[in-house]
């Protein structure tokens, strides 16, 4: 009984899946779901590229079996595609140069809105705080923290 | 396709009969942050996991009653850190939780999978060690509550029985003249494993000078094994707090740790990082107590 089959609630749809019992979330997002903002780096919970929402609160795809998002909520970048947060944070990251390789920044996105919402004026701490976990390898650190700065003052207006 | 059984318990009474009835090699899985890496690398090969974050309100929660703070194993790193328990006496809980991972591991790792990991790299053995705390395990029918010191036995080795679970931390905040602190280093400041993870509660008696007691806990004191610094605090209790305690506190401190190399650090250096830590962490806790330090 390696199998099972689940439902979560994608971006707001409702998916019913079959996966097997080893299954991560990131493997059922990218391989099944075709969500493919969720990168995946390191696998061990080191890189936090593969970033996402559960029931609203931001954690590492690759460190939770798809068995435990049963009857939850996921909400990947391509979610809040059109979240007016989300865009006017992509917007600012772009004009300001602040993805290089891009690889890290639909999670880096995922956290800039995940601080937006709790926090319309972060200082840079909390900036630096909010995106800790995930590791940008061009380092173009100040870039994001400054876009993301400007992303969350506009939000609250 | 994995072989590998998973059970996904309605509630805490529906894991322990499956516990007592699931037979062998059957580990229990909180959030996974640890067991499902190692699982995937193969260094644990479990036939059955028993995934209680099916469940949570059993076993989420912080109380207090009479003085003692009772938190359920799946509380989350980011439930202490929002918690307002952890301030004053026990602000270290929240020293130890800011430095704990990184956001999207504090928002599913556990209390819980952090203690039964039992190993160097769980940021709150140590922590909850100096605030002398202790554990409660279930089983179908019945439980029991040993000293978070007992329950740790050896790397990755908890005393555990096959058909229990940590149900529970119970702590109390440093009694009479009484501070805890917390220091970690790491190769960065967050998101890391620590080279050296220590604490220390330290309590003085009304004349702000004399030990009453100090526990120190670190997350190795030999090999991978988190645990007090037995001789060091018997050396500390009824001293007075001088440079000149800490120094001898320092060196035998440094004579009880056997500590190993790896890619994290040497031996040495981890040692002498412990003997750093001691000398901060007292004069942090003798001054918020309001001692001489």
């Amino acid at each position: 009984m390696a199998q099972r089959a689940i439902t979560i609630n994608v971006n707001g749809t409702e998916h019913p899946v079959q996966i097997d019992t080893l299954d991560r979330l990131i493997d059922v997002l990218r391989d099944q779901l075709n969500l493919k903002s969720v990168k995946e780096g390191c696998s061990t919970g080191d890189c936090g590229i593969c970033a996402v929402l559960v029931d609203g609160k931001l954690v590492n795809s690759c460190l939770m079996l798809a068995a435990q998002c049963d009857g939850r909520r996921v909400t990947t970048l391509e979610g809040l595609l059109e979240d007016p947060i989300m865009k006017r944070m992509q917007g600012i990251f772009i004009t300001n140069n602040a993805a290089q390789c891009g690889f890290c920044t639909p999670a880096m996105l995922m956290a800039s809105w995940d601080l937006a919402r709790h926090s319309p004026e972060p200082s840079s701490e909390e900036i630096k705080v909010a995106i800790s976990g995930i590791l940008c390898r061009c380092t173009g650190y100040y870039q994001i923290i400054d876009s993301i700065r400007e992303g969350c003052g506009r939000g609250k207006r | 396709m994995s072989t590998l059984e998973l059970y996904s318990p309605t509630d805490l009474s529906d894991a322990l009969r499956f516990l007592e009835h699931g037979g062998g090699n059957v580990t229990v899985m909180a959030s996974g942050t640890d067991l499902l890496p190692r699982m995937r690398r193969k260094q644990v090969s479990p036939a059955t996991v028993v995934d209680i974050s099916s469940f949570t309100e059993d076993l989420r929660y912080i109380r207090q009653s009479d003085g003692t703070i009772h938190v359920g194993a799946l509380t989350t790193i980011t439930d202490l850190l929002e918690s307002p328990m952890f301030y004053g006496k026990l602000s270290i809980i929240r020293e130890a939780g800011m430095l704990f991972g990184a956001p999207q591991v504090r928002n599913v790792a556990t209390v819980g999978g952090n203690i039964c990991s039992a190993t160097s790299s769980e940021d709150l053995i140590p922590v909850f060690m100096a605030l002398d705390a202790n554990v409660k395990l279930v089983r179908a029918g019945g439980e029991r509550t040993v000293p978070l010191k007992n329950f740790i036995v050896g790397k990755r080795e908890t005393a555990l029985e096959p058909h229990e679970m940590l149900a529970e931390v119970s702590l109390s905040p440093p009694g009479g003249h009484g501070w805890a602190a917390y220091e970690k280093l790491g190769r960065r400041n967050m998101l890391i494993v620590a080279i050296v993870n220590e604490a220390l509660s330290l309590t003085l008696e009304d004349d702000l000078r004399t030990i009453r007691s100090a526990r120190v806990a670190l997350n190795r004191v030999s090999g991978r094994i988190p645990g007090l610094a037995v001789k060091t605090n018997d050396f500390l209790s009824g001293k007075k707090v001088t440079d000149q305690t800490i120094t001898q506190a320092r060196r035998v401190l440094a004579s009880e740790l056997s500590l190993t190399s790896d890619f994290r650090g040497s031996g040495a250096y981890r040692t002498e990082v412990a003997q750093v830590y001691l000398g901060r962490l007292m004069e942090r806790c003798a001054r918020q107590i309001g001692g001489p330090s």
